[in-house]
């Protein structure tokens, strides 16, 4: 399976050197990418993104509509796509909490969208303002069911353009939804973004059937695993449903059908993890400590693996890109050579369990925990470094 | 034979049409009949059709219109 990849429309991409937010940055990759709707209902840290996206999206002809709620936002994106749109929703932990329900819909009936979380301080209200990476779990956990989703982490303002156009080809690609795992300070903070004219943008179109509509299968995947779609409007009648379906769409709740279909939702997504997942190593060859981080903390522990090595000790960095699917392989890989992992995260151990499990006890796990509200002190990261090293 | 049959809550119909459209094996029909608003609520064109798959039932948005297994012995609902 390799999608087709086309170019870029001109219209929705702001080529040039830019000085803007992380927020900002990611709207301009939903443009980029061919999202010409978002539904949303504002929330701090998030807000930036669609407020943004509300006033450039007219201009080249979509549509942003704010809603009611986080639960209406987060299903009416998903008509959208089934209208033949490539959507997204951005909110922050409070309303991803909200739209659980409906991300488990979006993996159940494999419809292609983009849920944006700008990560703060929880549980519940928590700190509005204020960074954290405690939904790393819920991202993938959220909703009940089996059921696999992709989630990406940027660390800069640049990342959020580019990766955001990255999280809907991917969502094309498998049909699944993509979380975009921000946090509040990358979605704040302000740096350079270099925006690439249009041509150079590479865009995964939907994945559409060149079927009849009396040979479409909406559900049949003939040995892929990811179905071809048909758009409302085109005359291929079929139910979307979040009911156990069959190969037509249709209703059929008994085992057979169940263990096919969640198995293949399942498996189209851990079968190519090696091509989905992504992330950046550096002086891994020979270290006894590696750096596992993500998003803005992998910016905060660069500052302490540059102090430990300056002490003379060996660690190297692996900054995950992807952190679903869980990048299994390369920890197990690494657990084999290093003394031990250092996971330092805005949450009080998330990622760090899968550190430590794929590890399976090859590699001691060190988790440099923070409860939000703040980066890390570098100094923090550093002790723990010390401690793993010896 | 038919398998199942379509039962039809007049009053509630706004006549959207999607039994009509989705249903695949064609039983239904918007009728020349009002209901009290105003609207054409559908009727039964094919009844022998009908295969109980009930997809009218999760399509309609006002729960106008549901269908039912007959059991082959024409004992009635299940």
């Amino acid at each position: 399976m390799k999608a087709d990849l086309q170019k870029a429309d001109p219209r929705g991409v702001l080529t040039g050197v830019h000085f803007m937010d992380g927020d900002h940055a990611c709207c301009e990759g939903a443009l980029a990418a061919g999202s010409r709707f978002a539904a949303g209902y504002p929330i701090t840290p998030s807000t930036e993104v669609v407020e943004r996206f509300a006033q450039r999206v007219p201009t080249v002809g979509g549509t942003f509509i704010q809603m009611e709620d986080e639960l209406a936002a987060s299903i009416t994106l998903q008509g959208a796509v089934w209208g033949g749109a490539k959507a997204f929703t951005v909110t922050s932990g409070p309303g991803f909490s909200l739209m659980m329900e409906h991300i488990g819909y979006a993996a159940m009936t494999e419809t292609p969208c983009v849920f944006v979380d700008v990560q703060r301080g929880g549980p519940s209200t928590g700190l509005p303002t204020l960074p954290a990476q405690a939904d790393m779990m819920q991202a993938k956990w959220g909703s009940h069911g089996d059921y696999e989703i992709i989630a990406l982490c940027p660390n800069s303002p640049q990342e959020c353009f580019d990766l955001t156009i990255k999280a809907f080809n991917l969502a094309e690609e498998y049909r699944v939804p993509v979380m975009f795992m921000m946090d509040e300070v990358v979605g704040h903070m302000t740096e350079k973004v270099v925006i690439p004219p249009a041509d150079q943008i590479e865009v995964v179109p939907r994945k559409h059937t060149h079927k009849s509509v009396e040979d479409y299968l909406p559900y049949g995947t003939n040995g892929d695993l990811v179905p071809e779609m048909a758009h409302a409007g085109e005359g291929y009648n079929f139910h979307v449903t979040g009911l156990t379906h069959d190969e037509r769409g249709y209703p059929n709740m008994t085992l057979p059908t169940q263990d096919k279909l969640v198995r293949r939702l399942q498996n189209k997504i851990l079968q190519a993890v090696d091509r989905i997942a992504m992330f950046e190593e550096e002086q891994i060859e020979g270290a006894d400590v590696v750096v596992v981080s993500y998003g803005i903390t992998s910016r905060v522990a660069q500052r302490a693996i540059e102090a430990a090595r300056k002490k003379g000790l060996r660690v190297g960095k692996l900054r995950l890109i992807t952190a679903w699917p869980f990048p299994e392989k390369k920890i197990r890989e690494l657990a084999a050579q290093v003394k031990a992992f250092v996971v330092p995260e805005l949450n009080l151990g998330q990622m760090v369990r899968e550190v430590e499990r794929s590890a399976a006890g090859q590699a001691k796990t060190f988790a440099v925990s923070h409860a939000g509200g703040g980066v890390h002190n570098p100094e923090d990261i550093l002790k723990v470094i010390v401690e793993a090293s010896r | 034979m038919a398998k199942g049959r379509v039962s039809i809550v007049v009053e509630r119909c706004k006549a959207c049409g999607f039994c009509v459209e989705f249903c695949p094996t064609h039983v239904l029909a918007l009728s020349s009949a009002f209901n009290s608003k105003g609207y054409h609520p559908p009727h039964v064109v094919h009844p022998d059709k009908c295969s109980g798959c009930d997809l009218c039932g999760m399509y309609c948005p006002d729960f106008a219109i549901y269908a039912t297994k007959v059991t082959p012995a024409g004992g009635g609902d299940k």
